[in-house]
């Protein structure tokens, strides 16, 4: 319908357009954070091996003494062009990284993403089906006490079990060496390319090396979920609508699973975009533990090298994303309730 | 981080090597027909089985390049993947022929070093004088931040190339015009800001992507994953011995947990750098693995700033190297894998004496360090403010410089203060009068007393800590300029026993090297030794 | 005849208009069981910790940082549970047991002063963006976004490197870290609830009445809007716990000399579980585990009984009155 569409468009446009000052904000907030830490390359690299003048001087010719607002403008022209620049520890170009590395958090995360879904809407629609009996204190005491632990330690113990006493998983790592070596990747997804280039082997592999951490990862995510989705399901049990169902004499199962449950999934799609901060601070973890070779722990790397320029174009990057994902949601909300655009 | 270069000789205690002017004579001598190759083992001359070897590490990798690099994880790689004029074989303790066949001097400022004939880089393109002279050239032309062109300061300044500084009268004569006498330039001739590049492939400004590169080493590379791994193939053109495997894999981790996991799960052969003391003693029981030890030339210490208070004060600074018992920090925080040190020349190097123990006895001595605060009326207890650093140098320093404290606070003494920061603030603020007393390490660029001793004495040290004695700066200047093995280690000597007395800086151990290594893996052993060099061509399996 | 008046069974619940603490309370009293079970057990965990934090070297057997029994003697590295040491001791040579108790004493300090910071900025700023509109609120507003969804962990760790140059590695900075990582969150929160209240007639007619800004804030929006915060101070408290611990795994949280901290406790038992020692990152790790669940159950808890959306009602009997007898005075039909 033309008008329809005609709102739709305009909100979209607005909406990115909103989005535009945030990102600003966020990387202006990104290039004062690394400027004003303590701390330059140089130093982080090679302080306690030079004498003081030879660290200044290398300092001074790499041209970490310029003003500021110099240095802001340049990396703001960068950004535009994205032109992320060079690591300063190990002379990788960024984008190199952000593809590399990010596809390994991709798959990660993704996977992980998945099974939080399955976890968080199945348990929590069991939870808030079945409000104030077992099942719900169950699961939500399941899901509160899951992710009370912290990811790192739930990593911990499952690599403790899993892998040094029952032997069964592999405890870092994507893929074991030769693997590595000899998969064709193409998308730098392994999974993927170990599927369109048939190497069966290798997909058992991965898939392996995925189990644990995704699992571990999905499962505290999954436990955010439970709550969300039991809470939302039993707000929308309350509406109206399903009143009348009731009223009418449909089965309270049909009433949860063809009334209120598609309903209670609007808001849903909302969370899982907002869960997205949420899973990459999640994944710096796991893949700290994990020794996953994501871009969450590459940042950490840089972070403590004071690699500012990997810093920056890392967290570019994923503010770019995390406002690409925003404005999606506001898009797919406003496109199934059109309440939304006004 | 520091640590890199290794690359030198590691005199083996108590035996005298051959003195520096003697060296070119043996080192004519052994040229001969055949490509000099004096790795510890006689490898036949089989062909290798197909052996693939992996070894596991929590290093990480700056540059390939040679101008772009200064550490650990760079220089392991690249040495497998290129060549030095001169480099110092397997528990070996001279600098010896390599590509060059012979580099002789007569008054250690003009050095002239003849190549082989027939060399090539894994890219079948010659390797002639004029690569080696671009090699230099371009190390100290890039000047890049994170590199060592300032190993080849004898040779230029950092920037500052002059054309005079190297000569190539023809295809295999290499002529270093220093600019001052230097008797250790040999052993710089090993480090890893002497590796040779082809002149045809590589740009003379700027730095070369790692995964394009080209040399003349033992291996090629045939993959590099940043962070992730690196694969290592024999080379066929190599001039020497072919290595006793014919792959490497390199699989990097980011923490020493991960590593000894995956030891423990079989999913690697070797582990290399760096574990905790926990890892080792947990893992010495381990079935399928072993640990195996080497001599180390790391040393750890901290140093007392002698224009801020109380180092400033040489009774405070003697009662401190008194009441430290390095025994027990060996044996509690770091489980005998470390030995104590008396002395900042490490065991191992010529001229080696354990100044700190002659001076002050071996074990703390709390009435000694007691009456020394006396006599020099210091009221006690001394307040120090001490630092030192979370990470950098492993998460044991917590220990040790808690141990510490407790050490210097036996009898009320001492009453100390400790504070610490991240590696980078800590730099800038150490080296710059920001702290009374300072945890610090080292490893050695080469193999040679001289690292450790001008690095850490003389005025125009690094450290920053002030501390001028004439009769050192002179006693060096001796050392640096002589060839005479004898004169060298008397110097080293005397300076031991000067600035053990004035204790500007407490040494406390010397690490020794370790790797774990699965059970089959044969060849680690020989490779362990100071020079910090893990050379693969030396590892096999037995089967 | 006028109708008999409808009383309920249980005395003391009453309807109509409640004032203060009666106020406060008549949710708590008026929810359903189930809710008010979560609310006990989370308040029970919580209060457990925090009388553990306060009363710290009452209930551990050692400072967090001792090393050595009374008579000098050093303890074992790494040593089992046994009668000296419950819960083992650890690579550092410290008791776990007296760690984990002071590590709920950092825990504690470091989050309520979070808490009061984040309350103190976060707060007034909601309230009065809220109310006053405008090119200020939106571009606080914009501000506050922009902070919302940068990933928090990564966002504490970079305050964390900034502060520690000023304030060392201790409670205050990691506070500080995540206080300012809350804030947009507060704010967010208060800013749309006065939006909503602003509109509402009661405040409106104060305005109407000539009553200035301050007073409407204070007396009428300000009262309304605190409800929430308690909900979401413990949510934000038990999330803060984790970012605590994070921070220390990571190894950018409090220094080990400073305070016990039970992050940096599992980041330095992770290398003891391959050589089989589970005691020293199990205990911490619990300890985590216990203390967010008692805060998180407290949160919710609260908002099923707070909350007007979610909450249930206690069914209370209404009993009417006895029908008076036919023949007692009356004719006839109702």
């Amino acid at each position: 319908m033309a008008g329809r569409s005609h709102s739709l468009r305009r909100y979209l446009l607005t909406r990115i357009a909103l989005a535009i000052p945030m990102l600003l904000i966020l990387l202006t907030l990104v290039f004062l954070l690394m400027r004003v830490a303590p701390g330059d390359p140089i130093s982080a690299a090679l302080g306690g091996r030079l004498p003081q003048e030879e660290l200044d001087r290398r300092r001074a010719e790499a041209g970490y003494d310029r003003p500021l607002i110099g240095q802001y403008l340049e990396y703001l022209g960068d950004v535009a062009t994205f032109d992320f620049g060079t690591t300063i520890v190990d002379n990788r170009p960024v984008t190199d990284v952000i593809v590399q590395n990010g596809a390994a958090t991709l798959e990660l995360t993704m996977v992980a993403m998945v099974i939080a879904v399955v976890t968080g809407v199945g348990i929590g629609t069991l939870a808030g089906r079945y409000r104030d009996t077992g099942l719900d204190v169950g699961g939500r005491l399941f899901g509160i006490v899951i992710y009370a632990a912290p990811v790192f330690y739930l990593g911990f113990l499952a690599q403790l079990v899993f892998g040094k006493w029952l032997g069964w998983l592999p405890t870092s790592g994507r893929a074991s060496p030769v693997v590595t070596f000899e998969l064709d990747t193409k998308t730098n997804l392994f999974l993927v390319d170990s599927v369109i280039t048939g190497n069966w082997e290798a997909f058992v592999d991965v898939v392996e090396h995925l189990v644990m951490p995704a699992t571990v990862l999905g499962l505290v995510i999954g436990g955010v979920f439970i709550r969300l989705v039991r809470v939302n399901l039993i707000q929308t049990l309350k509406g109206d609508y399903v009143e009348a169902a009731r009223a009418r004499g449909v089965g309270e199962r049909a009433v949860v699973f063809r009334h209120a449950f598609k309903n209670a999934l609007v808001p849903i799609v909302t969370v899982v975009g907002l869960q997205f901060a949420l899973l990459l601070s999640g994944a710096v973890l796991t893949e700290q533990t994990f020794n996953w070779p994501g871009i969450g722990s590459e940042l950490v790397r840089y972070l403590d090298n004071r690699d500012y320029i990997a810093v920056q174009g890392i967290i570019t990057f994923a503010g770019l994303v995390v406002v690409f994902v925003s404005v999606l949601i506001d898009f797919v909300n406003a496109w199934i309730d059109p309440r939304v655009r006004f | 981080m520091e640590g890199v270069w290794r690359g030198g000789a590691v005199k083996r205690k108590g035996r005298v090597a051959a003195a520096f002017a003697v060296m070119a004579l043996v080192l004519a001598a052994c040229s001969s027909d055949e490509p000099g190759d004096t790795d510890g083992t006689d490898t036949g001359t089989a062909e290798p089985a197909d052996v693939t070897i992996i070894h596991g590490t929590t290093d990480s990798i700056v540059s390939l390049d040679p101008a772009g690099q200064y550490d650990f994880g760079s220089n392991q790689i690249s040495q497998q993947v290129y060549s030095t004029l001169l480099e110092v074989p397997a528990g070996g303790s001279l600098p010896e022929p390599a590509l060059a066949e012979s580099c002789e001097t007569e008054d250690s400022t003009v050095y002239t070093c003849t190549l082989q004939d027939g060399l090539t880089f894994s890219d079948g393109s010659p390797l002639t004088s004029e690569d080696v002279a671009f090699s230099f050239q371009r190390n100290i032309e890039i000047d890049d931040p994170q590199g060592a062109c300032s190993l080849l300061a004898s040779l230029a300044a950092c920037g500052k190339w002059k054309d005079s500084a190297i000569e190539t009268p023809d295809d295999t004569t290499v002529v270093f015009n220093l600019q001052a006498p230097n008797a250790v330039w040999p052993s710089v001739l090993t480090t890893s800001a002497a590796f040779i590049v082809p002149s045809e492939v590589y740009p003379a400004d700027a730095l070369q992507p790692d995964d394009q590169v080209v040399g003349s080493g033992r291996y090629t590379l045939a993959e590099y994953r940043p962070g992730e791994q690196v694969v290592l193939e024999a080379n066929p053109s190599f001039y020497g011995d072919a290595p006793l495997n014919t792959r490497v894999f390199v699989q990097y981790f980011k923490q020493s947990s991960a590593l000894k996991l995956a030891l423990e799960q079989g999913e690697v052969d070797i582990g290399w750098r760096t574990f905790t003391p926990t890892d080792v003693s947990s893992l010495e029981g381990a079935e399928g693995l072993s640990v195996v030890e080497g001599p180390g030339g790391e040393i750890r210490y901290f140093a007392f700033n002698l224009n801020l208070e109380p180092g400033d004060e040489p009774a405070v600074r003697q009662a401190a190297a008194m009441l430290i018992d390095r025994q027990a920090i060996a044996d509690n925080v770091y489980e005998g894998t470390v030995d104590p040190l008396y002395s900042m020349l490490p065991a191992g190097f010529a001229g080696h004496t354990e100044a700190f123990a002659e001076r002050y006895g071996e074990g703390p001595d709390p009435d000694g360090a007691a009456q020394v605060l006396d006599d020099a009326s210091v009221q006690t207890p001394v307040e120090l403010e001490l630092w030192w650093t979370p990470t950098h140098y492993g998460d044991a320093s917590a220990d040790e410089y808690a141990e510490i404290k407790r050490q210097l606070e036996e009898g009320g003494l001492f009453s100390v203060t400790l504070e610490s920061t991240e590696w980078d603030q800590y730099t800038e603020d150490a080296f710059t009068d920001g702290y009374p007393a300072y945890q610090l390490g080292w490893f050695p660029d080469y193999v040679d007393g001289d690292n450790y001793i001008a690095s850490f004495y003389s005025s125009a040290s690094f450290l920053n800590i002030h501390y001028e004695n004439q009769e050192v700066d002179d006693l060096i200047a001796v050392e640096q300029g002589s060839t005479d093995d004898a004169e060298r280690e008397g110097s080293f000597q005397r300076i031991q026993e000067i600035t053990a007395e004035e204790a500007p800086i407490i040494p406390i151990w010397q690490g020794t090297q370790l790797a774990i290594v699965r059970d089959g893996v044969t060849g680690v052993e020989d490779t362990l030794d100071p020079t910090y060099i893990f050379r693969y061509w030396l590892i096999s399996k037995s089967e | 005849m006028s109708m008999p008046a409808l009383e309920p069974v249980a005395p003391g619940a009453s309807l109509g208009r409640q004032r203060g603490v009666r106020r406060l309370v008549a949710p708590f009293r008026d929810a359903n069981g189930v809710s008010k079970a979560v609310v006990w057990v989370g308040a029970f965990i919580t209060t457990a910790f925090v009388v553990l934090a306060i009363f710290a070297p009452v209930f551990a057997p050692y400072e967090f940082d001792s090393f050595r029994t009374d008579d000098g003697v050093r303890f074992a590295k790494q040593e089992a549970p046994s009668a000296q040491h419950p819960f083992g001791t650890n690579v550092m040579q410290t008791d776990v047991l007296s760690r984990v108790i002071f590590g709920s004493r950092t825990a504690i300090q470091v989050v309520a002063l979070a808490l009061v910071v984040s309350l103190v900025v976060g707060l007034p700023l909601g309230l009065i963006s809220g109310y006053r509109g405008g090119p200020v609120d939106r571009g606080l507003v914009l501000v506050m976004d922009a902070l919302i969804a940068f990933p928090s962990l990564l966002f504490a760790i970079v305050i964390a490197f900034l502060l520690s140059d000023t304030f060392g590695r201790g409670v205050v900075t990691a506070a500080l870290a995540i206080s300012i990582v809350y804030i947009p969150q507060y704010f967010r929160v208060v800013r749309n609830h006065v939006i909503s209240v602003r509109e509402e007639p009661f405040v409106e007619a104060a305005r109407a009445i000539g009553a200035p800004p301050r007073t409407v804030i204070r007396r009428y929006v300000f009262q309304n809007v605190v409800q929430n915060v308690p909900v979401i101070a413990t949510l934000n408290a038990a999330d803060a716990i984790l970012t605590l611990a994070a921070l220390g795994f990571l190894g950018y949280g409090i220094q080990p000399t400073e305070a016990a901290e039970w992050g940096y406790d599992i980041k330095r038992a992770i290398s003891d579980a391959g050589a089989g020692i589970w005691w020293t990152g199990l205990y911490p790790g619990l300890a985590i585990v216990l203390l967010v669940t008692g805060l998180t159950l407290l949160g919710e808890g609260l908002n099923d009984v707070l909350n007007p959306v979610i909450r249930r009602r206690k069914t209370v009997p209404v009993a009417f009155p006895r029908r008076p007898e036919i023949g007692e005075g009356n004719e006839g039909a109702p």
